[in-house]
């Protein structure tokens, strides 16, 4: 390949500022504080899209409120219960759970509490059973949802079964949906049926209880995201407030677990022996 | 054989293929004795290099990426992942954790390192792929347009606030001192600067250089990430420090008028 003449080597590339707008003012559709008569920092106030906030506390569930944040209106009676039922259910993902075992090693650690939630809600984050596959299974539900599930079969289930490693890891054919431990996961079957019974429960949940169904001859089903998400979406929330949405239903038992293990010592946890402990060969990537 | 057998191999064990702590021998990283072999015969970023590919690299590939490390954070608070760093400190959280959530604040699509290095990457070597097939960078550059709706937005090209570049005269002179010739990636890449800048006045950002000169010292695209994490956080410590020195709250204090607030009227729960 010739050579080309590099201007940034010569010092011809001059760095000016962009002739950019930049707000001057916050903005928000959300909350409004008002100022306080005798200092401005101060909100007498406030009212949440329009709600005061000591009517919301009088007069509402939190998880209507919590509605309310991410739709701007308030939820009728069906869709708070359908979310109330899935705040309960989602309450803690149990001490197993890598994301609850972060929060226990932050604890039994002495990390200052304040940072439980931080570390293992990030942990919560990922792709593999966390908050992105909640955001990736709402985008896929909300797509595949307006066609018959067989097609979804055909056009990634079975190329993905024929892919499937000889290794029996886990698969997510499509995000959602899958194997949990190899087979599928009774608990989080047998909650989809429960809230697909509930009044507010809609096309998402309907559409993934037919697909489970139908996928269940190759041992793959419901996933906690895939669950999620179909309630998500039937709720009407945005895909990409999904993730945190998710996060923040978990918070409660991760954070119970961190504190359950904050007073014991650094031996309340295993920490195992050498020859438990095996040094592998490196592979590349 | 039971569904759950991969799971029961990993039971109760703790696997690693990088090495650790063999107590009362050694610590071990990659084959390497960290106390005997490493530690005051290394740099730091070799370390860190280590850590992630597995293989030492040499010393002045390691002062390299040193020296792009300082040139990706600056001590200034008005950068995003700065302004949480500035803010973590007016609310006098723990350093760790003014740092750690700037740093999380750059695993972002649009600026930052971790993230977006990927997609330079990804670009850069897809790019002399096709140029090695017989495109030129014009075409290069006219084929990404008309997959993104006219618009250059090469990720490695251009950035927000500024057109321009100083980081990378500033890498230029650290890569001819250290002796790194200008491998295929960042030819065309520099190719691609020129197209860009007569058609569009746009030219290459840091992460476009980093992305073309990472590819040609045969990187992949997700270790140079790995590589990047931590990238701004020492201009995210500079700015938790500077507002720690301040009064709390004082870090661009934000009056209730200062909100502009564009939701509903007042109204009443109706029960």
């Amino acid at each position: 390949m010739e050579v080309v003449e590099n201007a940034h080597q010569s010092g011809r590339v001059s760095v000016k500022r962009r002739d950019e707008t930049f707000a001057k003012q916050l903005k928000t559709r959300i909350w409004q504080e008002i100022p306080s008569d005798s200092n401005p920092y101060l909100a007498k106030a406030c009212r949440c899209y329009g709600y005061e906030l000591f009517d919301l506390m009088q007069n509402c569930r939190y998880s209507e409120v919590l509605y309310l944040l991410f739709r701007g209106e308030l939820p009728d009676k069906d869709e708070s219960e359908l979310l109330e039922q899935l705040q309960i259910a989602l309450i803690n993902p149990g001490l197993r759970h890598p994301a609850t075992r972060s929060a226990v090693y932050a604890g039994v650690g002495k990390s200052d509490p304040a940072h439980i939630l931080p570390i293992s809600l990030s942990v919560l984050g990922g792709q593999h059973l966390g908050g992105a596959e909640v955001e990736q299974a709402m985008r896929f539900l909300r797509r595949a949802s307006h066609k018959p599930v067989e097609f979804t079969i055909q056009q990634d289930i079975l190329p993905a079964l024929e892919r499937r490693d000889t290794v029996k890891a886990d698969i997510h054919p499509v995000p959602g949906f899958g194997s949990h431990f190899g087979d599928i996961d009774p608990l989080v079957s047998q909650i989809a049926r429960h809230l697909q019974s509930l009044p507010a429960s809609s096309q998402c949940m309907a559409w993934g209880m037919t697909f489970a169904s139908e996928i269940a001859a190759y041992n793959i089903g419901w996933l906690m995201t895939g669950l999620v998400a179909a309630v998500f979406a039937d709720l009407g929330f945005q895909p990409r407030a999904a993730a945190g949405l998710y996060q923040h239903l978990c918070a409660p038992g991760l954070l119970a677990h961190g504190l359950e293990y904050a007073n014991k010592s650094l031996s309340a946890v295993p920490f195992v022996d050498d020859e438990q402990y095996q040094i592998e060969p490196p592979v590349d990537g | 054989m039971d569904n759950f057998a991969l799971w029961d191999e990993y039971r109760q064990v703790v696997r690693s293929y990088n090495g650790g702590w063999r107590i009362g021998k050694g610590v071990y990283c990659h084959g390497h004795s960290i106390m005997d072999d490493l530690v005051g015969n290394i740099s730091y970023m070799q370390m860190i290099i280590l850590n992630v590919t597995g293989h030492l690299p040499e010393r002045r590939l390691a002062d390299w990426f040193e020296a792009r490390q300082i040139c990706m954070s600056w001590p200034d608070p008005r950068i995003w992942c700065n302004q949480v760093g500035a803010l973590a400190g007016t609310l006098r959280t723990s350093v760790v954790a003014a740092t750690t959530a700037g740093v999380l604040a750059s695993d972002s699509r649009a600026y930052g390192g971790p993230r977006t290095i990927i997609e330079g990457m990804y670009f850069i070597q897809e790019a002399l792929h096709d140029y090695n097939n017989g495109l030129t960078a014009d075409d290069i550059v006219q084929q990404f347009c008309t997959r993104h709706s006219g618009k250059p937005t090469i990720m490695g090209y251009a950035r927000p606030i500024a057109k321009g570049d100083e980081r990378i005269a500033a890498m230029e002179r650290v890569r001819l001192s250290l002796g790194f010739d200008v491998g295929p990636h960042l030819t065309l890449a520099n190719r691609i600067e020129q197209v860009l800048m007569e058609h569009y006045d746009e030219g290459m950002n840091i992460n476009g250089y980093v992305s073309a000169f990472l590819s040609d010292q045969g990187y992949s695209a997700e270790d140079a990430s790995r590589i990047s994490t931590v990238l701004v956080s020492s201009g995210v410590t500079a700015c938790y420090v500077d507002t720690m020195k301040r009064p709390a709250e004082t870090f661009s204090s934000v009056r209730c008028e200062d909100v502009i607030y564009e939701g509903p009227p007042p109204r009443k729960v109706s029960r």
